[in-house]
């Protein structure tokens, strides 16, 4: 049977899309889960039983792990909490096994609460032994404790109820436990492609940047610890279910360096990955079942290997060998090019900030900040007027990015204070000072790296709280629909940017000029009042810094008030209207550009001063 | 210091460039240091002055360029192995070790050296030149003031006993006060006949302090001549202010 | 009054070991900026390697130890040199590699010696001293004094001596210890070995008091680690406090609370470590997002 030829030649294009190549895959995968019970043995479907158990463990480790970059060392005591709540409540209090189930499940959520409240202070590895440290008191509690029966363990755990099916079988077992699993995964993947996944890749990306993005760090935290608690507990239930009988053995540190050793061969900032390396490794676990030190030495060697050369994982190799290939056959550049800038739609400083032209927008008041000792601020008062573009300028060391960083909320001012259209923002947190309306750049690039140009984008455009997110349980469609409004938005404005070409790149792989247009759109996208700029002028040539020009004096006609620190002097006369010129942290001058060039004062800031002899008249030079 | 052996090297760059991520710091910038000779590099920020003596040290990678020393090629020299060619070196923002005691990151910096009598002699002649060094010898080095940590900065570069000292804006967060100190202080090491490479954004100390200067602008040497003439030039002015 | 005396002395040589655990921990930490968590591993194989030396081969104990202490030193310069294209750069990943390591290192316990275990006799066969009714073993003094020689000879090392001076120095600043001729490379694999000598020396005195077995490192290495923070890393004194904080912490709660000292233990110092990230003589952990 032929097809008409319209037909014929659209199919290959759609065949190599990645998208339908992605879920073709997946539809395969499923199918295959699906009909697997039926391949299988006794022996092998108790495997696949464990297997699936611990790629929902996984899951949960990849989700706080990889995609928000907490360490947690304690999941192998949620996935515990989870089954001796339910051994418990069912054995000891006579609870039916699904209203344990229930019970169970807020149990390990209250945990994920308390093991999470650290990593609100402390992160990396001080993180890693708090978590760590936890799950070994978790493990001596339940070795110890009489409700537990300590090395015993407890028996007699029911199996869950069901009509009609007897769950008894572990091969029916199994089809419950995947339905967990495709459940989980499916959510787990919803919220990594929606902006709460996206919020928490930024913070582990750039916790700074993200912050001043709006990104409501210590919140997202406790989500991410919570999740994957859930996820833990959920295994846990599952297991005990399963089993009908649980020992502390089954929850001990070997059994959490394994599932570490599981999201990390497999990979772990890929959903897919942590699967995929529960799989393998139970697989491994179980066929070396007589070997296990063998197979301990194993992974973790294994471990290190990959850490050390291939952190992406299991699943990134494919990706890494594609770029080798790419690389040896020489198609190295991309044809991807920045398109010109799109002027955005004029508009005055009061509809963006509901501040008159030339009325001051932001007051900065006696502000001190100190850094062991050193007065890097010394009583800065200053005031940016709405709609003017404030320049910023002074020698190495002056002050200037301590002011933003103060004014961002990165650092308390020690003294003075700051004021944002009459309300304080002095002591703010990053986040805060971004809903309040200031977005800014970094003098060093702070773009979110594994992250795509798109994603980066959408991190700023979306203004929510972080609380709005109870809408992933209870309203996912409405997640569904903010986010495409997002991405539409997104697509308009790298566009209007001129970056719709590398809407899908990542920022390492892009030109320096188009990295620094990126960030500038991306401090855009939050629709602030007050945009800050850090030295946006850096390493850019002369054609780049004349669209630089081009570009803040279009962001000021549509509303927005611009302060940019800058040492290209050519760049702020033409730019800048007003000109605050700062020194060892106090302000020396003030006024129109062309006056503070010729205030002597400035000029002995940046030439020094002669000790030897009073300064020569000038003479013109070769 | 003043029985230093004085070696036949001449510093030579050629075409110098230096790449972060993505951009060129320095695009090429080409110049020599003879021995005995002070020479300045001053700019302003971004120029690629510190960009330069760090990718001079090994410090950063150099994208392009021939660095000699002497007869020595400088491109396969580490990092860690130039204070035994005899260039010393003074980070910017000072760096001292600041758990140490005074005395003892001076005598850090001859640890290429034995320590041995001629170190203890050395030592002395440092504290000759810097008296407030010798009477803080024992205090921790991040208790020092600003001056005092510069001085100190300064001082262990010269435990070594370079023929070349680089210094990379040693004036930076200095009062003028202080300023002028490490105008003298340079003025005599330059009259011991110490070669000085100094970069420096305050243009005023580097004319003081030098007898040659390349001004660089955007990672390129924009003008060059002797300090005395480039005092008087106000295209200096003009690269620094922009007016 | 009796029995809290009797507590008091188990505690402050439990102490004496932490101290050298957290010691170990503090030097590798400061210098590299690496949390070891392959230290608690690395402790095991000292025990086991120095219980092998004077029990099977007959060494006497003071020629055991030492020996132990060299064969685990060259484990870790190996450890160091596989983990050292992460140094400094990604931290998360870097901690991941040293439980790989640690992992690894256990698997070869199990291989070389079985997961049995082994107990470890008393060294020291003199009756125990007597003062006032409480009894305080000869090897508990053994090993007090056995700390507070290497303490002083770490102290010594660090402050009279060239390579000792290096390694702060590298510590402190990196970039000037090169300008200064210093080889980082080289002073960060010294300060691992000596780190992993300490846990070895840590691991041999303890066998004796404990049991020992391939899973005695966990909660050794944890209890070594929160000493080390609590006394903030770094310094000598505080590894001194913080070792001997926990040991007395920890054995006091093991005579009120039976089995769940590890668990009151750990409770106590994660509280003290949100209350203070400092530790008392150290470094600032939080930051503001």
């Amino acid at each position: 049977m032929s097809l008409p030829s319209s037909l014929a030649s659209s199919l290959p294009s759609a065949a190599r899309s990645p998208r339908a190549a992605r879920l073709g895959g997946l539809a395969v995968l499923a199918v295959a889960a699906w009909l697997l019970p039926y391949q299988l043995n006794v022996y092998w479907i108790s495997v696949a039983d464990i297997a699936v158990l611990f790629a929902l463990l996984a899951v949960g480790m990849g989700l706080v792990m990889g995609i928000a970059g907490q360490v947690n060392l304690a999941q192998i005591a949620f996935y515990g909490v989870g089954a001796y709540t339910t051994a418990i409540l069912t054995t000891r209090d006579g609870f039916g096994f699904w209203t344990a189930a229930a019970v169970a499940m807020i149990a390990t959520a209250l945990t994920g609460i308390v093991v999470g409240t650290p990593a609100l202070r402390v992160q990396s590895h001080y993180l890693g032994i708090v978590t760590l440290g936890l799950a070994v008191a978790f493990i001596d509690w339940i070795t110890n404790a009489p409700v537990t029966n300590g090395d015993s363990g407890i028996s007699g755990i029911p199996t869950p109820p069901l009509p009609g099916i007897d769950l008894s079988s572990q091969y029916l077992y199994y089809y419950l436990e995947l339905i967990v699993l495709a459940g989980g995964l499916a959510f787990g993947l919803f919220v990594v492609h929606t902006p709460l996944g996206r919020r928490m890749r930024a913070m582990r990306d750039d916790p700074l940047a993200a912050s001043a993005a709006g990104t409501e760090i210590r919140q997202l935290r406790m989500i991410a610890f919570v999740l994957a608690s859930v996820y833990g507990g959920a295994a846990g239930v599952l297991y005990a279910g399963m089993i009908g009988y649980i020992a502390p053995e089954t929850f001990s540190i070997a059994d959490m360096f394994l599932l570490l050793a599981m999201v990390i061969i497999g990979g772990r900032r890929s959903l897919a990955g942590c699967v995929t390396g529960a799989v393998v490794l139970t697989i491994v676990q179980q066929e070396l079942i007589n070997l296990a030190a063998y197979a301990q030495l194993g992974y973790g060697l294994v471990v290190v290997l990959v850490v050390v050369f291939a952190p992406a994982g299991l699943v990134g190799i494919p990706g890494r060998l594609a770029a080798r290939y790419r690389r040896w056959r020489g198609h190295t550049a991309t044809s991807a090019a920045l398109e010109p800038f799109q002027p955005l739609p004029a508009a005055t400083p009061v509809a963006a900030s509901g501040v008159a032209p030339g009325e001051p927008l932001l007051e900065v008041s006696h502000l001190v900040r100190r850094f062991r000792g050193v007065l890097a601020l010394d009583d800065v008062s200053l005031t940016v007027r709405a709609g003017e573009i404030l320049g910023v300028v002074g020698p190495n060391g002056s002050g200037k990015t301590t002011l933003f960083n103060v004014i961002s909320g990165f650092y308390r001012p020690h003294g003075g204070s700051i004021a944002l259209n009459g309300q304080v923002i002095s002591g703010a947190r990053p986040s805060q000072v971004s809903r309040l309306g200031v977005a800014r750049t970094f003098q060093h690039l702070r773009l979110f790296g594994n992250l795509t140009a798109a994603d980066n984008m959408l991190v700023s455009l979306d203004r929510t709280r972080t609380w709005w997110s109870w809408r992933y349980l209870c309203h996912p469609a409405g997640v569904w629909r903010y986010d495409r409004r997002l991405k539409r938005r997104a697509a308009e404005l790298l566009a209007g940017f001129g970056l719709a070409q590398f809407a899908g790149a990542l920022p390492g792989t892009l030109p320096y000029g188009t990295q620094r247009r990126l960030e500038m759109a991306r401090a855009i996208a939050s629709s602030p009042r007050l945009l800050l700029l850090d030295e946006p002028a850096a390493g850019l040539n002369g054609e780049e810094r004349a669209q630089l020009a081009a570009i803040v004096r279009s962001v000021r006609d549509s509303g927005v008030t611009v302060v940019l620190i800058e040492h290209n002097m050519g760049l702020v006369m033409s730019l800048c209207e007003r000109v605050i010129v700062l020194d060892s942290g106090s302000v020396i001058a003030e006024g129109l550009p062309a006056q503070v060039s010729r205030d002597p004062a400035v000029l002995e800031a940046y030439l020094g001063k002669s000790a030897l002899r009073a300064p020569q008249a000038t003479e013109a030079g070769p | 210091m003043r029985d230093r052996a004085m070696r036949d090297g001449a510093l030579t760059v050629s075409n110098l460039a230096v790449r972060y991520g993505g951009v060129w710091a320095v695009r090429s910038v080409s110049f020599t240091v003879a021995p005995g000779q002070s020479v300045g590099l001053i700019g302003a920020n971004g120029a690629g002055k510190t960009s330069t003596l760090r990718a001079l040290m090994g410090l950063v990678p150099r994208a392009e360029g021939e660095l000699r020393f002497g007869d020595r090629d400088l491109s396969r020299v580490p990092a860690r192995h130039m204070v035994r060619l005899g260039i010393g070196y003074v980070p910017e923002g000072r760096h001292v070790f600041p758990g140490l005691s005074v005395e003892k990151n001076l005598l850090l910096g001859a640890y290429a050296r034995r320590w041995d009598g001629t170190t203890r002699d050395t030592l002395g002649s440092i504290y000759d030149l810097f008296p407030v060094l010798a009477a803080m010898r024992g205090r921790l080095a991040g208790a020092l003031s600003g001056g005092q940590q510069q001085m100190l900065a300064i001082g262990r570069a010269l435990m070594a006993r370079p023929t070349l000292l680089l210094l990379d804006e040693p004036s930076m967060g200095l009062s003028p006060k202080l300023v002028e100190v490490i105008g003298e202080t340079l003025r005599r090491l330059r009259d011991d006949g110490l070669s000085l490479l100094l970069v420096e954004q305050n243009a005023m100390l580097t004319f003081e302090a030098t007898t040659d200067c390349l001004v660089l602008e955007n990672g390129e040497i924009a003008l060059s001549g002797t300090a005395a003439e480039l005092s008087r030039n106000s295209r200096v002015r003009s690269i620094y202010i922009g007016l | 009054m009796q029995s809290f005396f009797q507590t008091l002395v188990s505690g402050l040589s439990f102490g004496a070991v932490y101290a050298l655990v957290a010691l170990g921990f503090s030097l590798v930490y400061r210098t590299m900026g690496l949390v070891n968590f392959a230290h608690g591993a690395v402790l095991m194989i000292g025990a086991y390697v120095a219980s092998t030396f004077y029990l099977s081969a007959r060494l006497p104990f003071a020629v055991a130890v030492p020996a132990a202490m060299a064969v685990t030193a060259a484990i870790g310069l190996v450890i160091e040199r596989v983990l050292r294209p992460l140094e400094n750069k990604d931290f998360d990943l870097m901690l991941i590699g040293t439980i790989g390591a640690g992992t690894v290192l256990q698997a070869a316990a199990i291989l070389t010696w079985s997961s049995a275990g082994r107990g470890v006799n008393s060294p020291v066969q003199t009756a125990p001293l007597d003062i006032g009714g409480v009894r305080i073993p000869g090897y508990n003094i053994l090993v007090i004094a056995v700390t507070a020689v290497a303490m002083a000879a770490l102290t010594l090392f660090l402050q009279r001596t060239r390579q000792g001076a290096a390694m702060q120095a590298v510590a402190m600043d990196h970039e000037a210890a090169t300008a200064v001729g210093i080889h980082v490379g080289r002073s960060n694999a010294i300060s691992f070995a000596i780190g992993a000598a300490l846990a070895a020396l840590a691991g041999a005195l303890v066998g004796p008091m404990l049991y020992v077995s391939p899973t005695m490192g966990d909660s050794l290495g944890i209890d070594g680690f929160a000493a080390a923070i609590l006394g903030g890393f770094g310094s000598v004194p505080g590894a001194i406090i913080g070792g001997l904080g926990i040991g007395v912490i920890g054995s006091f709660a093991a005579q009120q609370f039976q089995g769940y000292s590890d668990l009151v233990t750990f409770v106590v110092f994660t509280v003290l470590v949100m209350i203070r990230p400092t530790g008392i003589f150290g470094e600032r952990t939080v930051n503001r997002a």
